[in-house]
């Protein structure tokens, strides 16, 4: 056995010895009489193919033990430290990139943009968590993700949420993954990576606003339990759609449960689903009628939702640069003349006519008003089902984790007496 | 150790972490402010010292005290980006341990409470759920409409007229005066010459015309015509011969000899005059703005002069073009009807003789080092462009009439700075282009290549000349080479005397090239047999050309000298333009017009 792990040692240090070599520069940086070092770029270097598979293999390993952890071993600690890893490794190491959260957007360009081929090992990421997710609940969320593991260390205090507040803080994923998906299909920004709050405190280097913004997060996190998964992560709307599915999820007891209630406070995610009242459910003050009103309104909430987005393409196509360039161009042309204006400068200098600037700004903004159909559609379904979800009732017998809503952290175990 | 003291501990713990991550936190924030307020590499002090520097540029204790200064601003700056870094890591620290603390201290007060009764108002809850989300709904929907009705769609209101606002020509540059030289004023006369008068000051009373001239069906002019004007670069056809007579083999710039006038031209150019009837027509660009300039042949006041803007897909800013190339380097065309000028921006324009504009379009900005020069070329209804750039050679014909493209031929080797010719072989009309590597023939109607043949090389700036069934074509570090088009054969080649600018001519069966380096040399065209050398010690980009059997050649000095086309070395004459020339003159009824960096002159017998 002994021998077993030397030899893994061995060879994962020959490996990544190997790789080093593999990622050098192919022209390397010029050295100075001065003694002047050349300062680190903000953004990670381009990394060795080999490394980035191991990423992939690594991401495989850390998902394949969290759901062994959660389902089978049960076990808190055991999640702790494997979320520990994920913070070191993909958090302060990879300096959180590269990160499933931001494939959402890669996937999304690669589909709108016949120019723009994904990586294969960032279509993996993408794609992995999901399919364990599939199979096995969120537990990517428990010990693979950075941004989850650096949230849940900090949780101290967290405080309970009340449904109507949850479910509308819900509806925020939704419409960041519309406009994630928006901005990336129309080559205007990653913006789920430019507004990580996580990011610069994972590799120490950030505009200032994002600095506290992170800090506000991680505070805020305290009393808050992963404010940012719950209330904004658009791959979490991914996930939750995956999980509500997953065949082998997390339960809180392993036999039968003996209704102790013990669990009742132990998530600090509100993801508890307890047993059905039977007695609000004859009781309830609406029926049939409410769930048919609501259901015919979708189709409404979606025309409702497509028109007020397509409306609203022309402001939000202003966060595209080159709609933005051609439009100060031509409602300030003296900012011709502004040297230190560079975004104008390298127009001018590119040679390009402002016809073509023009023409180029005007087809970014087709595609916004076509994209803004479709998020301003889809986030109209999104209030629809929303509503329509809250007239619908499913009989529960026991307290259950919310399949969707459950990061598979595995603290509810250990407040449930049945141990086997 | 016992619950106790552990919670004591830890409670210590969290306190000296907390105070110490609020105290680097406020030091981070601190320096943040000191930082986004001084920003030392962005200090006034400095600029306004750099700026002395521009007015004392020898002053090397200002250089010293710059960089004293620069080095201190930059210590500053690296040194608060260090601070930033620590900070940062000793922030994160403690805010680790300080998180670590916390978990222990809630972790030992942690009780086994009483689990919650079951929310008994999921009904109110769900209603409560309801009433939040169609709030939100509605309050998207009134963003949405909010940001609708307070956005304006720009770019629909766009048009072609409302760009380049820096085209605009400034006030200064209009008032052009033609200066009338007096009477053929002696050398000792010359101190005179910067007292003449402005006969006529034009100032804003130039007519700047913008209407589109009326589609008129016109008729192009007979080989006669074209004969006894200057329609292009080197005369008709490009060919370096001009069909005069009794032109001037002497004057003096400075004196005034012979000069009939001379005229300040507005914006630069390397182009050379062309003429028809009594209309000499030039360009001028800088990287603002493109010129057109129709000068009167006899008095040398101008008739009108028009900016070439407004142009579909015509570049924001100018490209970046080496100082001795320009904006405006391609001579213009006419064909009696229509004048056509182009410049380095790809803008192409179509102007009729009284200045009024038929057409323009952009070509696309050329992707080209030292910028377009090639010149343009017209025979009856087309128009021929040499568009050469680093991506892509093209020889273009454009149908004059309305500027759109009647043909396009994609041609191999590299980018030239050559202008075409037109010769005329076995009775057709073919484009004559010299390039690396080829030298090659297109049909004129058609723009088919007809042959091509492998001599040249480099970066190929002297156009190919035609005389005596040959036709010719040099280019320094590549060879001197004579070709007959019809058998697409060598006819000869010579590597000792090679162009770099200057074009060769042939007349009479013999051929000149004048070099860089000074040389003027002589060849039997049909053998190659080297007939005289002339050096003359400054270098040639003017190119030589012949008129009534005299060879005109203006060294880069701006001398002139003429000499006899025979076989043996003959000068009839001599003149100075008295600055530097590298355009090529044009003849007229017995006047050469020179163009100069700043005047265009006229030079004849008084």
């Amino acid at each position: 056995m002994k021998n077993w792990i030397k030899l893994t040692l061995i060879f994962t240090l020959l490996f990544y010895s190997l790789a080093g070599v593999a990622q050098q520069q192919r022209f390397p940086k010029p050295e100075f009489g001065t003694g002047y070092h050349q300062p680190t770029p903000v953004t990670p270097e381009p990394r060795a193919l080999v490394l980035e598979y191991s990423d992939v293999v690594i991401l495989l390993i850390v998902l394949s033990l969290a759901s062994w952890l959660a389902l089978r071993k049960r076990s808190r600690k055991g999640m702790l430290w494997l979320s520990v890893f994920t913070l070191l490794y993909f958090g302060f190491y990879r300096n959180g990139c590269i990160c499933a959260i931001g494939s959402v957007q890669n996937v999304a360009l690669t589909i709108f943009d016949p120019g723009y081929a994904i990586s294969i090992t960032t279509l993996l990421f993408f794609l992995l968590p999901l399919v364990f997710t599939l199979y096995f609940g969120r537990t990517f969320c428990a010990g693979a993700c950075p941004l989850g593991a650096i949230q849940d260390l900090l949780i101290i205090k967290p405080l309970s949420f009340p449904d109507w507040l949850r479910k509308t803080l819900g509806l925020l994923p939704y419409l960041y993954l519309s406009l994630a998906v928006l901005f990336a299909a129309t080559g205007t920004d990653f913006i789920i990576c430019r507004y990580d709050p996580f990011v610069g405190i994972f590799r120490m280097d950030a505009p200032f606003h994002m600095v506290i913004l992170g800090i506000a997060f991680l505070l805020m996190g305290m009393f808050v339990a992963r404010p940012y998964c719950r209330f904004l992560c658009p791959y979490g709307v991914l996930l939750n759609w995956m999980s509500r599915f997953s065949k082998w999820h997390l339960a809180i007891t392993p036999a039968a449960c003996i209704q102790c209630k013990l669990c009742s406070d132990s998530c600090p995610f509100d993801a508890i689903d307890y047993p059905t009242d039977e007695k609000q459910i004859k009781n309830r003050i609406w029926g049939v009628n409410r769930f048919l009103f609501y259901a015919l309104l979708i189709p409404i909430w979606i025309l409702v939702g497509g028109y007020t987005g397509s409306k609203a393409h022309t402001w939000i196509s202003k966060a595209n640069s080159k709609v933005y360039l051609a439009e100060l161009l031509i409602t300030k042309p003296e900012v011709r003349n502004d040297d230190k204006n560079l975004d104008v400068q390298a127009f001018l200098s590119s040679g390009k006519s402002m016809e073509t600037l023009v023409n180029e700004a005007s087809v970014i903004r087709h595609k916004f008003y076509i994209g803004c159909w479709i998020a301003g559609g889809f986030m109209g379904l999104v209030i629809g089902m929303t509503l329509l979800s809250q007239v619908i009732y499913r009989r529960k017998e026991d307290y259950q984790p919310d399949k969707g809503n459950c990061y598979s952290c595995v603290r509810c175990i250990s407040y449930c007496p049945v141990k086997k | 150790m016992e619950n106790d003291a552990k919670l004591k501990l830890f409670l210590n713990i969290a306190l000296v972490s907390g105070i110490f991550c609020l105290t680097v936190a406020l030091l981070l924030l601190l320096n943040y402010m000191q930082m986004t307020k001084n920003k030392p590499l962005e200090s006034k002090a400095l600029t306004s010292l750099v700026k002395q520097l521009s007015q004392e540029p020898n002053s090397d204790e200002l250089k010293q005290e710059i960089r004293d200064f620069d080095l201190l601003a930059r210590k500053a700056y690296f040194n608060s980006q260090w601070q930033v870094k620590t900070g940062g890591y000793l922030l994160l620290f403690g805010a680790i341990v300080l998180a670590f603390a916390l978990r222990v201290i809630i972790g030992l007060r942690s009780k086994i409470e009483e689990p919650d009764i079951l929310d008994s108002n999921e009904m109110v809850g769900r209603l409560l759920t309801q009433r939040w989300v169609l709030l939100t709904g509605a309050i998207l929907v009134i963003l949405g409409l909010v940001a609708s009705y307070a956005s304006v769609d720009h770019l629909r209101e766009y048009s072609v007229n409302d760009s380049s606002p820096n085209l605009k020509i400034a006030d200064n540059r209009d008032k052009i005066e033609v200066i009338q030289v007096g009477q053929a004023p002696t050398v000792a006369d010359s101190a005179k010459t910067s007292s003449v008068k402005p006969t006529v000051s034009l100032g804003s009373s130039l007519p700047v015309k913008v209407t589109q001239a009326p589609a008129v069906k016109v008729s192009f002019p007979g080989l006669a015509e074209i004969k006894s004007n200057v329609p292009s670069f080197r005369g008709p056809f490009g060919n370096g011969v001009f069909y005069q007579k009794e032109t001037p083999v002497s004057w003096d710039a400075a004196s005034g000899k012979n000069v009939i006038w001379k005229t300040p031209v507005p914006l630069k150019g390397y182009n050379s005059p062309i003429i028809w009837g009594t209309k000499l027509f030039l360009s001028g660009a800088d990287n603002h703005s493109r010129e057109v300039y129709c000068y009167e042949r006899n008095t040398g006041k101008i008739l009108w002069k028009q900016p070439v803007d407004k142009i579909k897909g015509s570049p924001e800013a100018a490209p970046k073009v080496t100082e001795d190339t320009g904006y405006s380097a391609p001579s213009l065309t006419t064909d009696g009807n229509r004048v056509y000028a182009m410049f380095a921006t790809g803008d192409i324009i179509c102007f009729d003789m009284d200045g009024n504009r038929i057409w323009a379009r952009n070509l696309g900005v050329p992707d080209n080092h030292y910028g377009h020069a090639s010149s343009l070329m017209m025979l009856k209804d087309k128009l021929f462009v040499q568009y050469d750039t680093n991506k892509s050679r093209k020889l273009i014909g454009l149908k004059a009439s309305t500027g759109q493209t009647a043909w396009e031929t994609q041609r191999k080797g590299k980018i030239s700075w050559a202008s075409p010719i037109l010769a005329e072989i076995n009775g057709k009309y073919q484009v004559v282009l010299s390039t690396d590597p080829m030298v090659a023939g297109y049909d004129a109607d058609s723009g088919k290549e007809l042959w091509s043949l492998n001599c040249m090389m480099g970066e190929v700036g002297p156009s190919p000349a035609f005389g005596s069934g040959l036709i010719f074509a040099a280019n320094e570090y590549a060879k001197l080479v004579a070709i007959d088009p019809v058998k697409n054969v060598k006819v000869w080649e010579s590597d000792e005397y090679m162009p770099e600018v200057a074009s060769p001519v042939t007349a009479n069966g013999l051929l000149f090239i004048a070099t860089s380096y000074g040389v003027i040399a002589c060849y039997d065209a049909k053998s190659g047999q080297k007939y005289w050398v002339k050096e003359d010690g400054t270098g040639f980009y003017s190119s030589p050309v012949i008129v009534d059997n005299k060879l005109y050649t203006f060294n880069t000095a701006g001398k002139m000298k003429v000499f006899e086309v025979g076989k043996t070395e003959k000068i009839l004459g001599e003149g100075d333009a008295a600055e530097k020339v590298t355009t090529t003159p044009a003849f007229k009824d017995g006047r050469m017009y020179l163009r100069t960096p700043k005047f265009i002159y006229c030079i004849g017998k008084k």
